[in-house]
């Protein structure tokens, strides 16, 4: 299925690039089978993988807490929360596979260390209010990510997109509600809350990229349209959002040099520490070391199971076959 | 070597009269798998009354662009001699605008190959520009129980699912949380988008 | 309602309950460690459904005593819970959860089958209701198991061993509760002595089928809910953790 892919050492490059270009500009979606650059594909291979990647992993935090959800309908919101996770990791692999690359080839890369995730998996879910701030945090950072790629030039990416925002926004929602709640619940609900929250914000901010003077790729994703906003304008929506409902909950923002400017109408924050950042994207974070083993732990322990359906699926193959 | 298992594409019908639509593919070890786990990743939320399964291998896609560049594709169909027709599904996308489904079944055709298949299709469904093309044998596809017994329990279960639904939650006011139903009213798809 | 039938149908709605609430509780400790991620979300699938299921029996009991479902989930101890012991048993690997999950689908769809028939309406309604959730979830553990005993070797061995720990547990899923005579009469629950036959066959045929011998010595067989395994406690310990946290707290 996968089309084929122009490098600029082909004789029509420039050409077929300028009617790529005017294509997206037009607002048309890429297909496979498409003519497209490699760098194109290779961008894509890489944002979408890593993108499943991130959902796989970020099971991990949460599922931890299922079994100790304080009711019966917050554990049933959160199974079909992870669920969700599996199934937008399932998308986007899918997505991913559209351009030629296989899961098991992918799920390598991620095994072996190779590929990347998203760094805010790798600090730990050390409360129970850990679930709602990561919903309503992490997952509101990311859905500003996901809406914005849900308008990407590539149809499987975008498709991916569409379907994961309608159901991220639950996530959003049931987060929210539920830090809302303890806001105005006891005094140690209270200070769950407000403890996770100081836990979060900071690897919130931090999990929608380096700033775009440090983002080397961003500058060919807008004009090839894989993305539409930079990294830091996606940020400051998130803070725009999310700030002044934090603080009108009546939680507190761990920035004391948060404030909101009136002449740009933005919630302007304080230095992210990025130095934290490219330790736990190099590896180095609370959690990375847990979180691939469990990926490992589950991969290996699955082998022989994958191995059954095979070999059962081949006899039942040769049965029809006699 | 780690197995994943084969790539089946998955079309899933929304409601009685809608086309199948392709939207996105499981891996599975057999037909029978294939269906119950697109069941399970597909049919998690409302709505589905029908699913297809076919092995991703089985289909043929074109794109408008493909078309365009492969002249032996254009025109009428010209039936290969001494082959036996038989009878092949035909999706089309005729659209640009943001969506969670690609190609839609538009009909069947009888052709002796996917190819000629393609050159019948794009003969007969003219009403709409075609974007992308997949032709897929019929034989090849897999279909979930059309009884209402399955249908019941394969997809109705999903409607009471409501915690799923984001239009369950009541936090539009940052400062007070809300009862249900004073919530302004969201759609099916996503707030956000 | 007499009141002796009441407390029995409060006692058997209980046990319904708990043990959808425990055999959820080990499913789901497979969320995000399954062997392939369709499989991941297809035990989830289960696994809220069965959830559901205990919400709905919670629910009934409701009804009835006036008892809040999460107050009866989450501050009971092991000496108060009246699950059976074969959904306490550990998760083990993946044949051990199939084959367990494939033995209680049968069993649970034919009790609704049958209990679609009470003679108490909310109990019928609610039956009808799950059957067919419970019916795709049958035919969804019945290809595990299917698929595992005749896969490889290894597969095959592996859902023999959960078989041969099993089996015995299994049939107290068919052990009248203290009182249940007393439903049976009046045509509430449905009479679990057909349903063990009916059982019987249907398993022993399937697992047949797949390739798995009966175990000859069944072993042990748990008769009573006021016993449990070793696991229970420990299990209740982690699942309440956060509900007894702060015991004030009015709502989560």
């Amino acid at each position: 299925m996968p089309g084929r892919y122009g490098v600029p050492t082909d004789p029509d490059y420039q050409e077929r690039l300028a009617e790529f270009e005017a294509r997206i500009r037009r607002g048309e979606k890429i297909e496979p089978g498409d003519w497209m650059p490699e760098e194109y594909r290779r961008q894509l291979i890489r944002m979408i993988s890593q993108h499943a990647h991130s959902e796989v992993v970020g099971m991990l935090p949460e599922g931890a807490w299922i079994t100790r959800a304080p009711s019966l309908k917050r554990k049933l919101i959160l199974i079909a929360k992870v669920q969700d996770e599996a199934g937008h990791g399932q998308y986007l692999y899918h997505a991913a596979e559209t351009l030629g690359v296989r899961r098991e080839e992918m799920l390598e890369a991620l095994l072996s260390g190779r590929a990347k995730y998203s760094s805010i998996f790798n600090y730990p879910t050390l409360t129970w209010a850990d679930i709602g701030t990561i919903g309503w945090l992490v997952d509101g950072a990311a859905i500003k990510n996901q809406t914005m790629l849900a308008q990407c030039s590539y149809g499987p990416y975008s498709r991916a997109m569409v379907r994961i925002c309608a159901e991220e926004t639950f996530h959003h929602k049931q987060g929210k509600e539920m830090v809302l709640l303890y806001a105005h619940g006891t005094p140690k609900q209270r200070a769950m809350a407000q403890d996770a929250i100081n836990r979060w914000w900071w690897p919130a901010l931090m999990m929608l990229g380096p700033h775009d003077k440090d983002s080397p790729n961003t500058e060919v994703l807008v004009r090839w349209g894989i993305k539409t906003k930079t990294n830091d304008q996606v940020r400051q929506e998130f803070i725009n959002e999310h700030a002044p409902e934090i603080l009108a909950a009546g939680l507190s923002i761990p920035d004391p040099e948060l404030r909101y400017d009136e002449k740009s109408g933005n919630w302007l924050h304080g230095p992210i520490n990025w130095e934290e950042f490219w330790q736990v994207v190099g590896g180095n974070g609370p959690m990375n070391k847990e979180r691939l083993e469990a990926r490992r732990r589950a991969h290996a322990e699955g082998a022989w199971v994958r191995e059954a359906l095979q070999a059962y699926a081949a006899r039942q193959q040769r049965a029809v076959a006699v | 070597m780690d197995t994943q298992w084969p790539r089946w594409e998955v079309f899933k019908q929304d409601a009685p009269g809608k086309p199948h639509q392709a939207v996105g593919s499981v891996h599975a070890a057999d037909p029978e798998h294939a269906l119950l786990t697109a069941r399970n990743v597909f049919a998690r939320r409302p709505q589905a009354v029908s699913l297809w399964v076919v092995r991703a291998e089985e289909v043929f896609s074109w794109t408008k662009e493909e078309i365009a560049q492969d002249p032996a594709l254009q025109g009428g169909a010209t039936p290969a001699r001494g082959l036996r027709p038989t009878s092949y599904l035909v999706f089309r996308k005729t659209s640009h605008k943001r969506s969670m489904t690609f190609v839609d079944h538009v009909g069947e055709v009888q052709a002796c190959s996917p190819q000629e298949a393609l050159r019948e299709a794009l003969a007969r469904f003219r009403d709409a520009e075609g974007l992308a093309w997949w032709v897929v044998a019929a034989e090849k596809v897999h279909r979930s129980d059309p009884s209402q017994e399955t249908v019941e329990s394969w997809f109705a279960p999903a409607k009471e699912k409501t915690y799923k639904q984001q239009q369950y939650y009541t936090t539009v006011s940052a400062s007070r949380p809300k009862r249900r139903g004073e919530d302004e009213a969201f759609g099916e798809g996503c707030a956000h988008c | 309602m007499k009141p002796l039938v009441k407390d029995a149908l409060i006692a058997k709605l209980t046990t319904l309950a708990d043990d959808e609430v425990i055999l959820a509780h080990r499913n789901s400790e497979w969320v995000g460690h399954g062997p392939i991620l369709e499989e991941d979300i297809a035990l989830a699938n289960i696994t809220q459904d069965e959830l559901g299921h205990a919400i709905l029996w919670y629910g009934l009991r409701k009804e009835l005593d006036g008892s809040d479902p999460d107050r009866l989930a989450f501050f009971r101890d092991a000496y108060e819970y009246r699950c059976c012991e074969l959904v306490e048993l550990p998760k083990g690997d993946w044949a051990f959860t199939m084959l367990r999950q494939y033995l209680f689908d049968l069993y649970e769809s034919l009790w609704l089958e049958a209990a679609q028939q009470s003679t108490y309406p909310p109990l019928a309604g609610a039956a009808q209701k799950i059957i067919r959730e419970e019916r795709f979830h049958l035919q969804h553990t019945r290809a595990w198991v299917e698929r595992l005993g005749l896969g490889t070797e290894e597969s095959n061995r592996r859902l023999q061993q959960a078989l041969d720990f099993q089996w015995g547990y299994a049939q107290q899923l068919f052990v009248p509760i203290p009182g249940e005579e007393l439903l049976v009469a009046e045509g509430i629950v449905p009479d679990l002595v057909p349903l063990k036959a009916r059982w019987l066959e249907q398993a022993s045929r399937h697992l047949q089928n797949a390739g798995l011998k009966l175990p000859i010595n069944p072993g042990y067989q748990p008769t009573s809910r006021e016993q449990h395994t070793e696991h229970l406690w420990s299990l209740l310990a982690e699942m309440q953790s956060t509900a007894r946290w702060d015991p004030e707290a009015k709502v989560w």
